[in-house]
């Protein structure tokens, strides 16, 4: 047994208590840091003194020898980052929808300021009511033709807007090194990187805790685009058993199934940013999405988009895709639905103004509305110019305002031909888009609403594991310095000793 | 569960937006007086709503043309009330003429008047509402009666009902026709009254006061169809008057906030909040550091 045995148990206790200090400190500064996991040292023994041997001292028994700080580990739980991720697809996906089905709504403004489509229907037929009760004023005339390009100037407006909308949505889906897509590419190759550092520490027996979070945190992100699950993979035989290894990615569907597209792999840690893979997006013109591809240069193909979930998919599905030739979504839908109301309404309207006569006895010679879509209906020139051009009468008289009446007949009741659906008026037809708008735009509310309150408890779950907490930390401070105080006091100790038998031993009877 | 600073504020800071949401809904509602500001805020609500305000639209739009009505039957009593009296002082006038001892001198004084209140029946047939001929059907931009060169009055018998829209499937005619009152011999009668006080020939002047009652007999006529149809229009104003109340009502139940609760409604979220507030900046303060020396 050496005669500095416990100078050198001192020291190393001394040490070892600093090093809790530090990462205590460590812990306390990054108390704010995003995605930060709180790191622990674990302590343990040295190797006992003696060791079986046969020339062992003949002591009592094995002396411990003091303690080190062997590893440095940050607390996490693998298994709640996979639970927050897949959540965290579920919720940016509905996020993605609520954003873009509240903007429809916003825009079609039914409820508050009231200047919607119903409301302007309604301003048109009074108009034409007043026409019919007075068809030879002139004024009447004219309130009919600005009421009829109000109509159609709020058919162009909202139309027109749904499209910049949706060119908005084009440039949040993006693609290669813009908007989700972008951000997607530059995720994949910023993990890639950390892989890589990584996989350059672990072999060496460290734990290289701040790059975990780094990493976590970038494949956080990533799981908010795409629904994604992670698996690791040992970086070299002499990694450390806890260590966390490669992080190894691929798209999943709903139900965390591999739909067979490796994002990310072990061996990809090689390989340069220019030749990893790569998410872009097929456009079918401006109509919709046609494929979204993955893969390598070179390497491409298209996957099933529709499988994965997260805000890639909830943009796509507002901006239009391409489903066997037809173009699908929620924006395309709304403008095909206001095309064909628009289309109808105008092509009754103008039969049953044609079957009318203006103020001069004669049969109209024009269409009252022109265009063939929401984005270009408009009224006829001539009926602004002239209003007496018109078509109140039935019969040809000028009291007349019959055929006005008629007119009016084309907002309220069921066309002729059924050409919106069975019983359909133009506004029974309008109200069931504004319906059915509300349903889903509500629809997709409460889901984000409940995914995000799922979402928060899981988040709770995983920082009441791995948040920092300043109670701990402060009583950590305490234990440690006591710790370190202590293995001083009992350093000195030990040199009171030495120093009695050094200096103050062989003085007998001086 | 180990909970630390950091989930305490965020939960807080969760609960807090949650409990401001809420509260800036309640806001919303007693500001706009609506109990939703958007359809997807209640789908049901929404839709019913935008067929509700189009019926009151409706209600009121078919009161207005009822307004309309009452003009046009209001104006034509009027004008056939002062045709009534015309022709109540032309048989007056035959009658007084047909008195034996008049000579022709006095019954051409009589025969003065009676071109005037002829004059006064064509204008009458001829009454204009807000530029419109009122008795002569649809044709309202031209005079039902003209007068020809030797001063004989024609007066438009072909004539087309006006009719004005008072509710969904109801129009009511609003004209009186003119052809029938005026039409015919109505002005070849006076006609034939003021050629026999010419020609100082009693018998004629005999025959003019039946000519004038048969004419009176036309205005009358006329006149209690169209107090029928001013009955009716009545009624269909109250029926209206009370859609518009029914429309209105429904319309309010619907969409229109309950002040009661949306008032008790903000002052409880109120309270959560200030207790939330409260709450959390009692618990998000201190940590153990406070309390080491």
């Amino acid at each position: 047994m050496s005669t500095f045995h416990g100078l050198e148990m001192a020291r190393q206790a001394l040490a070892s208590q600093q090093t809790g200090l530090y990462i205590t400190g460590h812990n306390i500064s990054n108390i704010n840091t995003e995605g930060y996991s709180r790191q622990r040292v674990n302590f343990e023994t040295l190797s006992p003194y003696p060791s079986a041997s046969r020339n062992r001292p003949q002591i009592p028994g094995q002396l411990g020898t003091g303690v080190r700080a062997g590893t440095i580990e940050r607390m996490r739980d693998q298994f709640l980052d996979a639970r927050y991720r897949t959540q965290n697809s579920e919720t940016s996906y509905w996020q993605a929808k609520s954003t873009a089905l509240s903007r429809m709504e916003g825009l079609m403004n039914e409820i508050s300021g009231g200047d919607g489509l119903n409301k302007i229907f309604d301003d048109f037929w009074q108009s034409l009511q007043d026409l019919s009760t007075n068809a030879e004023n002139s004024g009447a005339r004219s309130v009919v033709g600005e009421k009829a390009k109000t109509l159609a100037e709020t058919f162009n407006y909202i139309a027109n807007s749904l499209e910049t909308i949706r060119t908005d949505l084009k440039s949040q889906i993006g693609n290669e090194s813009e908007g989700k897509i972008g951000d997607a590419n530059s995720l994949l190759r910023q993990i890639n990187a950390l892989n890589k550092e990584i996989a350059e520490i672990e072999p060496h027996g460290m734990l290289p805790n701040d790059l975990y979070d780094r990493r976590d945190n970038l494949i956080d992100q990533l799981s908010s685009i795409v629904d994604i699950k992670v698996t690791y993979k040992k970086s070299a035989t002499s990694s450390l058993d806890i260590a966390d290894g490669i992080a190894e990615i691929e798209l999943v569907d709903d139900a965390g199934m591999p739909i067979g597209v490796q994002l990310l792999s072990a061996d990809d840690k090689n390989l340069l940013d220019d030749a990893l893979g790569k998410f872009s997006v097929d456009f079918d013109g401006t109509k919709g999405v046609s494929t979204v591809n993955f893969g390598k240069p070179g390497a491409e193909a298209s996957f099933d988009f529709m499988k994965v979930s997260g805000s890639l998919k909830g943009l796509i599905e507002n901006y239009g895709y391409m489903e066997g030739g037809n173009v699908k979504g929620s924006y395309p839908d709304m403008l095909a639905n206001l095309d064909k109301m628009a289309v109808e309404f105008a092509k009754a309207f103008n039969d049953a103004h044609g079957k009318g006569y203006d103020l001069s006895g004669n049969h109209p010679a024009f269409d009252f509305f022109t265009g063939d879509s929401a984005k270009n209906i408009g009224v006829n020139q001539s009926v602004i110019d002239n209003p007496s051009l018109i078509a109140a009468s039935e019969d040809g008289t000028t009291g007349n305002g019959k055929n006005a009446l008629a007119l009016g007949k084309i907002i309220t009741d069921t066309l002729p031909g059924d050409t919106l659906g069975k019983d359909t008026s133009v506004k029974g037809f309008y109200q069931s888009l504004i319906g059915k708008l509300a349903v889903t735009t509500k629809e997709a509310n409460s889901k984000l609403e409940n995914t995000t309150y799922q979402q928060n408890s899981i988040q709770n779950d995983r920082l009441s594991v791995s948040a920092v907490s300043l109670d701990d930390e402060v009583t950590n401070l305490l234990k440690f310095q006591h710790a370190y105080n202590a293995a001083a006091r009992s350093m000195t100790t030990m040199d009171e000793m030495l120093d009695k038998v050094i200096n103050s031993m062989g003085l007998v009877g001086r | 569960m180990r909970i630390t600073q950091g989930m305490i504020s965020n939960n807080m800071l969760n609960n807090l937006t949650k409990s401001y949401s809420q509260l800036n809904k309640y806001m919303d509602q007693l500001n706009t007086g609506m109990k939703i500001t958007k359809p997807s805020d209640d789908p049901f609500i929404a839709v019913k709503g935008l067929s509700y305000r189009s019926q009151v639209v409706r209600v009121q739009q078919y009161k207005s043309n009822t307004n309309e009505a009452h003009q046009w039957l209001d104006n034509s009593d009027t004008a056939l009330n002062g045709a009534t009296q015309a022709l109540q002082r032309l048989k007056d006038l035959a009658i007084q003429g047909a008195n034996d001892p008049y000579n022709a001198e006095q019954r051409k004084n009589i025969r003065e008047e009676v071109e005037q209140l002829k004059k006064e029946l064509i204008d009458l047939t001829n009454t204009k509402l807000n530029d419109k001929y009122i008795f002569n059907g649809t044709d309202t931009t031209n005079p039902p009666a003209t007068i020809a060169g030797d001063g004989s009055v024609t007066v438009n018998t072909t004539q087309k009902p006006v009719e004005i829209s008072v509710s969904d499937n109801i129009e009511l005619p609003v004209n009186v026709d003119g052809g029938k009152v005026f039409g015919g011999d109505f002005f070849a009668r006076i006609d034939k009254f003021i050629s026999a006080l010419d020609n100082n020939d009693q018998a004629g002047i005999d025959t003019a006061i039946g000519d004038m009652d048969k004419n009176i007999d036309s205005v009358v006529n006329a006149r209690a169809e169209l107090g029928a149809r001013m009955n009716r229009l009545d009624l269909i104003e109250d029926r209206l008057s009370q859609q518009e109340i029914n429309a209105k009502d429904i319309m309010s139940k619907n969409e229109n906030v309950d002040y009661e609760k949306a008032i008790t409604d903000l002052l409880t979220q109120e309270t959560m909040h200030r207790a939330a507030l409260a709450a959390g900046s009692r618990v998000i303060q201190p940590s153990l550091v406070d309390f080491l020396r």
